[in-house]
């Protein structure tokens, strides 16, 4: 080992360099996540990767089913109907996620009074647990805002948004952006502060407004957060599982129920082989995305 | 360097490994001579009852510390497939449970004393979920009678009688109006109480839901419009019934009330008719607890022959196969089933106790049922009897608020057809 390393040291090859640079110290702070993660996240994946091409409900006994799973499952309406409404409403909340993070940035990286104080406010809802946000919001959309529609005279106001299947999704989207919105901020923070001050001071020389400077110079800078903010968001909101479960449930009827939804539901109710060939059709959809995603923001040097 | 720093980095591994065997093992002795048995019970009503009963048992002996586990029917499915599940089980009897039966996860109970004691007219009950060969997988604890809980006070007051046909209860449900008051309280935010309540006596009051079933079931892959039976050909018409009722007769803001909601304000009189099982009655009396209260069954056709009212094995005691401790389960078992324990069960759930012994007499606001129970007049809610993978309690909840029932039963045909196709 130790001679075959000295001699293509000698010959100075970039492998060689980098094989016997290698500390087994590096290997040994893999081990522990590389346990972790096969142990917890593949083996258990792979397990139901399997049984999705079986008839097992999850408990006793079971046979092959080959393909069965898959076939029923692309002639299932409920399942595309999880599908369209998870992907709509993931496109919707990134957008509104990012452009209220953004702005509030903005806001609180310029000169304003108690500037930290504002900053922690706006953080607090990240800290929340999701299912208890929304069993707050389930509350305030079931009772507060009918109440004040009845007081105020406003007619549309007085039933619940949540009872209406074609607005429920609205309501969603709400509660799930003012938990997602500090994440988001808190990296635009980060980096409108990275941006250098003197490329404003040579924009406000050369005459630029400050409108100017936001499209011109910061929107660019930070580009690649955007990405960051955008790519994360999507990932979190296709996995949407508790702010629904606390607002709505699925309904009303079946209108919001999410993919994840769908998939805890063959767990509990006996279609495990079912809903782990959704999951693994998921799992393929999300890889797809992924890698889109990556091909799309190769080169930007932020990432 | 990198030898010293491995060796170093071994010993530590070492180390820490022995440390986290340590605590792996240290979690298995336990710091008393005690058995402990993990006994499921999510009936939220009750808790309290259960919780007092279980100190009782755990003071009463030094064997067996049971732990009341109250975390849900659907945690309960969960440690099932991880293979962890509860050691003794009172749940809800229903398609849920008839999984674990038919694929033989709860062991047999037929040597118990308890299984003696229970009445052998309810087995068609218990059977239409399937059973194991050669098993008693579960014995029925609590059955539950439901049908529409009134208002005594407000029907007396506007000179309303119980209908007794479909014609009736629209007049009732007029003169109600008519005098200003809501004669249905609604509360259809929570979807489980569309499906057992609106659904089920609708369609159970009109319907041979058993019969229906078999038949379905016997049809498999292909029902449809051309199999003897389907949803859309059996189900519009006492669905129609039910828009009737859901369209004209409710509070204004049903879509947005839940179960608690309701509960509070049938108590303070804000409806005549409250479509509930008894479960809801030991809520109610809490805000009100001297409200006369009754049930009637819901007329939905015009020959008064046809009434009849919704039982469910509300609960039903099960130990599971995998359980570790099963003797010590079926010796809590036989508590849970002496006599008094177990009537006084169901008379403050006000439940109908199963066992042959057992002394019949009925509280008042149950009284209107005991009628059809004793003579048979009884169906099973469609609601249970459709597999939980088929999303039935969104679908009816979407029918009360206003989807397409032709479209609506069109879906539920295929779901069927398509679960009957995979499983």
């Amino acid at each position: 080992m130790s001679t075959t390393t000295a001699t293509r040291r000698g010959q100075g090859r970039p492998e060689s360099r980098s094989r016997r640079r290698v500390e087994p110290i590096f290997y040994f702070f893999l081990l522990p996540s590389l346990v972790l993660f096969t142990l917890a996240i593949t083996v258990p994946g792979l397990v139901g990767i399997f049984f999705s091409f079986t008839d097992s409900i999850g408990i006793g006994d079971w046979e092959f089913a080959g393909l069965t799973n898959y076939i029923a499952i692309f002639s299932d309406p409920a399942i595309l109907q999880s599908y369209l409404f998870t992907f709509g409403f993931s496109i919707v909340t990134v957008l509104v996620v990012n452009v209220i993070a953004f702005l509030l940035a903005v806001g609180l990286t310029s000169q304003i009074r108690m500037k930290t104080a504002l900053r922690t406010i706006f953080v607090i809802p990240m800290v929340v647990s999701g299912i208890i946000i929304a069993y707050v919001f389930n509350f305030l959309f079931s009772n507060s805002l009918p109440s004040a529609g009845a007081a105020a005279g406003i007619s549309w106001l007085e039933t619940s948004l949540l009872a209406n299947p074609d607005l429920a999704w609205i309501a969603i989207v709400v509660v799930t952006a003012w938990q997602a919105v500090p994440g988001a901020l808190l990296i635009y923070i980060a980096g409108l502060v990275s941006i250098p001050g003197d490329v404003y001071e040579a924009a406000e020389i050369d005459g630029a407004s400050k409108f100017q400077q936001l499209l011109k110079i910061t929107a660019p800078l930070v580009a690649g957060y955007v990405v960051i903010n955008i790519i994360l968001g999507f990932k979190g909101f296709l996995n949407a599982y508790d702010i629904i479960v606390g607002l709505t449930n699925g309904g009303p009827g079946t209108s919001t129920r999410s993919i994840a939804m769908t998939v805890i539901a063959g767990f509990n109710g006996g279609d495990y082989a079912y809903q782990m060939a959704n999951a693994t059709i998921f799992f393929v959809v999300a890889v797809l995305i992924s890698l889109l995603q990556l091909s799309l923001t190769r080169g930007r040097n932020t990432l | 360097m990198s030898l010293k720093l491995t060796r170093t980095l071994r010993t530590a591994a070492l180390g820490l490994c022995l440390a986290l065997l340590a605590g792996l093992l240290s979690g298995c002795t336990g710091d008393s001579g005690k058995e402990t048995i993990r006994f499921t019970f999510s009936k939220r009503e009750a808790i309290g009852f259960m919780t007092k009963l279980v100190a009782d048992y755990n003071a009463s002996q030094d064997n067996t510390e049971v732990i009341l586990d109250t975390s849900g029917v659907d945690v309960v499915s969960a440690s099932f497939v991880r293979g962890n599940p509860p050691d003794i089980a009172l749940a809800n009897y229903n398609m849920e449970t008839a999984r674990f039966v038919q694929r033989g996860a709860l062991s047999d109970l037929s040597g118990t004393q308890a299984a003696t004691r229970v009445r052998k007219d309810l087995q068609p009950l218990m059977d239409q979920y399937g059973s194991y060969p050669g098993r008693t997988s579960a014995l029925p604890y609590s059955v539950m009678a439901s049908s529409v809980i009134y208002n005594k006070e407000i029907f007396a007051a506007h000179g309303i009688e119980v209908p007794r046909t479909w014609s009736e209860l629209l007049a009732a449900c007029d003169a109600l109006k008519a005098a200003g008051v809501t004669p249905f309280y609604a509360t259809w935010k929570d979807d489980w109480t569309v499906a057992q309540g609106w659904f089920d006596y609708s369609v159970g009051g009109q319907l041979d839901t058993l019969d229906f079933f078999e038949k379905l079931a016997d049809a498999g892959t292909d029902v449809g419009p051309d199999s003897p039976a389907s949803f859309q050909k059996d189900f519009e018409q006492p669905v129609e019934k039910m828009l009737k009722l859901a369209g004209s007769y409710v509070n204004k803001d049903a879509a947005s009330r839940g179960y608690g909601d309701g509960n509070l304000a049938f108590s303070q009189g804000k409806a005549a008719m409250y479509l509930q099982g008894p479960w809801a009655f030991s809520e109610i009396a809490k805000t009100a607890p001297d409200l006369q209260l009754g049930t009637f069954p819901l007329p939905m056709t015009e020959n008064p022959e046809d009434l009849r009212v919704r039982v469910n094995v509300d609960l039903a005691a099960w130990i599971p196969e995998e359980s570790k401790h099963k003797e010590a389960a079926r010796d809590f078992l036989e508590y849970l089933y002496q006599p008094e324990i177990i009537e006084a069960y169901n008379k403050s759930q006000l439940g109908f106790t199963p066992t042959i012994d057992a002394d019949a007499a009925p509280d008042p606001r149950i009284e209107g049922m005991v009628e059809y129970y004793d003579k048979g007049s009884v169906y099973q809610g469609p609601s249970v009897l459709v597999p939980r993978t088929i999303p039935i309690m969104n679908y009816t909840q979407a029918l009360v608020l206003g989807a397409d029932p032709a479209a609506m039963f069109r879906t539920l045909d295929a779901d069927w057809a398509r679960l009957a196709f995979r499983q």
